[in-house]
């Protein structure tokens, strides 16, 4: 894949999430569109007529409201503006990110707001999904999101034992994360001790897919503002930071060719991989100071880790296990507390970054690492296996290696 | 006291003999210090030893402690209930530890039940009275044709234990819990009335394990729509918020094309045709219009199975609508993914398996189509797959 070196570099200057919860009976599209907008354009020190172009996303199949962007167009500001409507699936806040990053270092803009929003309250989220398969096949077999055999396979790979413990583990450590941010939609106050109790008594949904191990329905939207390197040098309210790199790629079949005696490569290897190489970067773990995962369940977070970070075997499991995933582990993943804990679609994988760009900066609030963090991995899913990655970097001059 | 977050600092430390677990302590051996200062103030003394605890009172110096704990009243409170993050306090220095701050961070958890504020009810509304207010509450245009026996199981002050009986648009109150119940609810009190009172959000209590449910899940779920929401006697309105009701259904059809076209012709024959590609020879199931792989039309048809062998398969316990019917599915059920005879062995295809072969379904199990006694050239023409024994 033939990837060009980048006109000019790219930086986040502004960051705008609501609050997450699964009733947000208070406030209409267009309003709870408008209050993340007013944070991003606040946390910038903009007002909207210094943005240039507008790139908006959410799942309109959730709502069922055909061109969203233009019913919200008073709460995103694009009234008379240059607009973009984004939408692909799950991945949308990550390929609106993809997308202002490429407006802005084309130079076609100079200042660019992505907004993603969801209000799955108001629709049908299953429905939506099943409506997202072949309509000419498989459309009878939909769960929506919900897959129990990831659970099974690494069982079968591990042992009961070990995977049902690592997958729970995954899950409290989320928990524990969401409970220092105080955004987050779903916070338990699970503590490790209750493993054993959750992993026999979580209603079962698919297999050892528990209830416990899913994600949340939320409503909620993200707001992220990007300039030209000039524009930012020329001063910003906080720190910038940039935008290295970003792959976004889907290898889609059909769903069961993902079940065969032989299975392809996943999408997130190969993204990751791919990526990974032309910016020379040989060892993620390493290079990396937080990973803000797209992770729908513990199950499909334990089996994407391996891909995403390029490990093998259980180096996985034996990094989770001696605490190297921890908040202040090794590789932090998701302090926000992820998707499992906050999932409000069109918004999520927009805050995947947002949230890794707010570590940079290191205005996290409770769930800021406590080391430095210069280097970050954000990540979206969507679809069957659609997947985004970008690295976002707390200082440029970083080594440009291979664009061919 | 000054109460702060609705409870004192005093009622930490006097529930702390309640709270402590003696056998996760047997093998500490430490003196904690807290002083906290302001209004509501104090200072205590904790000494584990041996499996046993012994709180006191500190009247001047906190002497003979290995660790110590510093903060303003307010602090302190909000804290211990996770109203102020601890490490927001700690690393603003508005706690502070003397001696080892991880120690605390991770044998207090460890050690004690977390700390809880007492509850106190508002206006004495508990559980039998919101009860009380079910019958008068029901809507019987929401539960036509509904029959089913909901048991509450109620624990602590309040609570107690009521089937609600619904039948022939009609809604019964009773004492006691009846057999056969269609589900069944158990929680404590204040589970219950946080629910009604819409300061627990039913999702997070059953998710959390708060609220167990013992029977038809999706009854349980449905309940909430039988009933007018509970409104606090007295209670000002707050600002009308209204929802708009919208039930959008569409009547779609999709064009088939050829390939698919030739595939759905395939089924009403009772054949499965896949196409092979004529670069890499892999067979494509259910037929694509060009080998992804080598980016050319794929023209040729070749028949496979119609025996196959499992790959892969998902029990769904989760009661989803078949979204072609708009029918909730009969759970358990399981999706198969199967790779027919002749087949490349990437090429997994998915049905639904019969529902008697759940129990004995394993991955290289062989299976078989069950057709649909008129087959008519749709994906209804296949009804499943069978075990092959």
């Amino acid at each position: 894949m033939k990837m060009h070196k980048r006109n000019r570099n790219v930086a986040i200057i502004g960051i705008g999430q609501t609050s997450l919860s699964s009733h947000k009976e208070d406030q209409n599209q267009v309003e709870m569109v408008q209050e993340a907008v007013l944070r991003a354009l606040d946390d910038a020190g903009l007002k909207i007529g210094e943005i240039d172009c507008i790139v908006h996303g959410n799942m309109e199949l959730f709502e069922m409201q055909f061109a969203p962007d233009l019913w919200h167009s008073l709460g995103t500001g694009a009234y008379g503006k240059d607009e973009y409507r984004i939408t692909t699936g799950g991945t949308t806040g990550a390929t609106l990110v993809c997308a202002a990053d490429n407006l802005v270092a084309s130079g076609l803009y100079d200042t660019v707001l992505a907004i993603g929003m969801e209000k799955l309250q108001e629709g049908n989220t299953t429905g939506g999904i099943t409506n997202m398969a072949d309509p000419l096949w498989f459309r009878n077999l939909q769960t929506g999101a919900l897959t129990g055999t990831t659970a099974q396979e690494m069982i079968d790979e591990f042992g009961e034992e070990r995977a049902k413990r690592a997958a729970m583990r995954y899950r409290i450590m989320m928990d524990k994360h969401a409970m220092l941010n105080p955004r987050a939609h779903r916070r338990f106050g699970l503590e490790y001790e209750q493993a054993a109790d959750l992993m026999a008594n979580s209603p079962q949904l698919v297999g050892e897919l528990r209830l416990i191990h899913m994600c949340s329905q939320s409503d909620g939207a993200a707001a992220m503002i990007f300039t030209s390197e000039e524009k930012a040098k020329a001063g910003t309210k906080h720190p910038p930071v940039w935008v290295r790199d970003h792959i976004q790629v889907h290898r889609e079949e059909t769903i069961p060719n993902l079940f065969g005696f032989t299975k392809p490569e996943m999408t997130h290897r190969y993204a990751a991989r791919t990526l990974f190489a032309r910016n020379g970067i040989q060892n993620p773990v390493d290079y990396f100071d937080v990973f803000e995962m797209y992770d729908p369940s513990a199950w499909w977070a334990m089996d994407w880790l391996r891909e995403f970070l390029l490990l093998s075997g259980d180096e996985h499991l034996r990094m989770l296990e001696a605490g190297d995933f921890d908040l202040d582990g090794r590789l932090p993943i998701n302090p926000s507390g992820g998707v499992i804990a906050s999932n409000p679609i069109g918004a999520t994988a927009m805050l995947r970054p947002a949230e890794a760009a707010l570590q940079i900066r290191g205005d996290a609030g409770g769930h800021q690492i406590k080391k430095e963090v210069r280097h970050a991995l954000a990540s979206g899913f969507g679809g069957t296996f659609w997947t985004a990655l970008m690295i976002l970097e707390k200082e440029l001059g970083w080594q440009e290696v291979n664009h061919d | 006291m000054t109460e702060y977050f609705g409870t004192t600092v005093a009622d930490i430390f006097n529930t702390m003999p309640k709270r402590f677990k003696p056998a996760e302590a047997k093998d500490v051996d430490i003196t904690i210090g807290y002083e906290a200062t302001g209004e509501g103030g104090g200072k205590w003394k904790a000494t584990i030893k041996n499996g046993t605890l012994k709180v006191e009172t500190v009247e001047g110096e906190l002497t003979g402690c290995k660790t110590t704990v510093h903060a303003d009243a307010e602090i302190f409170v909000g804290v211990t209930l996770g109203k102020i993050g601890a490490i927001d306090a700690l690393s603003s220095q508005k706690l502070r530890v003397a001696g080892d701050p991880k120690l605390l961070m991770l044998l207090l958890p460890k050690i004690f039940i977390p700390y809880e504020a007492p509850v106190k009810k508002p206006d004495k509304i508990t559980a039998r009275t919101i009860i009380a207010t079910l019958a008068e509450r029901f809507r019987p245009e929401k539960a036509e044709g509904v029959t089913m026996a909901i048991g509450y199981d109620i624990a602590g002050d309040g609570g107690g234990q009521w089937t609600i009986e619904i039948r022939d648009g009609k809604c019964a109150v009773r004492e006691g819990l009846v057999d056969p119940l269609t589900v069944k609810l158990t929680m404590a009190a204040d589970v219950y009335t946080g629910m009604m009172l819409g300061t627990l959000e039913a999702v997070t209590a059953f998710t959390s394990g708060q609220v167990r449910i013992d029977g038809d899940m999706m009854a349980a779920g449905a309940t909430a729509k039988f009933f007018r929401k509970y409104e606090v006697p007295g209670a000002t309105e707050a600002e009308e918020l209204l929802c708009l009701r919208v039930t959008n259904a569409i009547d779609q059809r999709f064009a088939t094309g050829p390939v698919m076209g030739r595939w759905f012709s395939g089924l009403r024959e009772k054949k499965f045709l896949a196409n092979r590609c004529p670069e890499c020879g892999r067979t494509q199931i259910p037929p694509r219009e060009v080998c992804a792989w080598c980016h050319v039309r794929v023209l040729d048809f070749v028949e496979v199975g119609p025996k196959g062998t499992v790959t892969n398969f998902d029990i769904v316990h989760f009661a989803s609508p078949d979204p072609l019917t708009g029918a909730v599915r009969d759970t358990p059920y399981a999706p198969v993914y199967v790779v027919l005879d002749g087949s490349s062995e990437q090429e997994a295809f998915a049905m639904e398996i019969k529902k008697e072969d759940i129990p004995r379904l394993t991955v290289g199990a062989r299976v078989r189509p069950v057709w649909a006694e008129k087959t008519t050239g749709s994906y209804r023409d296949v009804i499943g797959f069978e075990l092959d024994i």
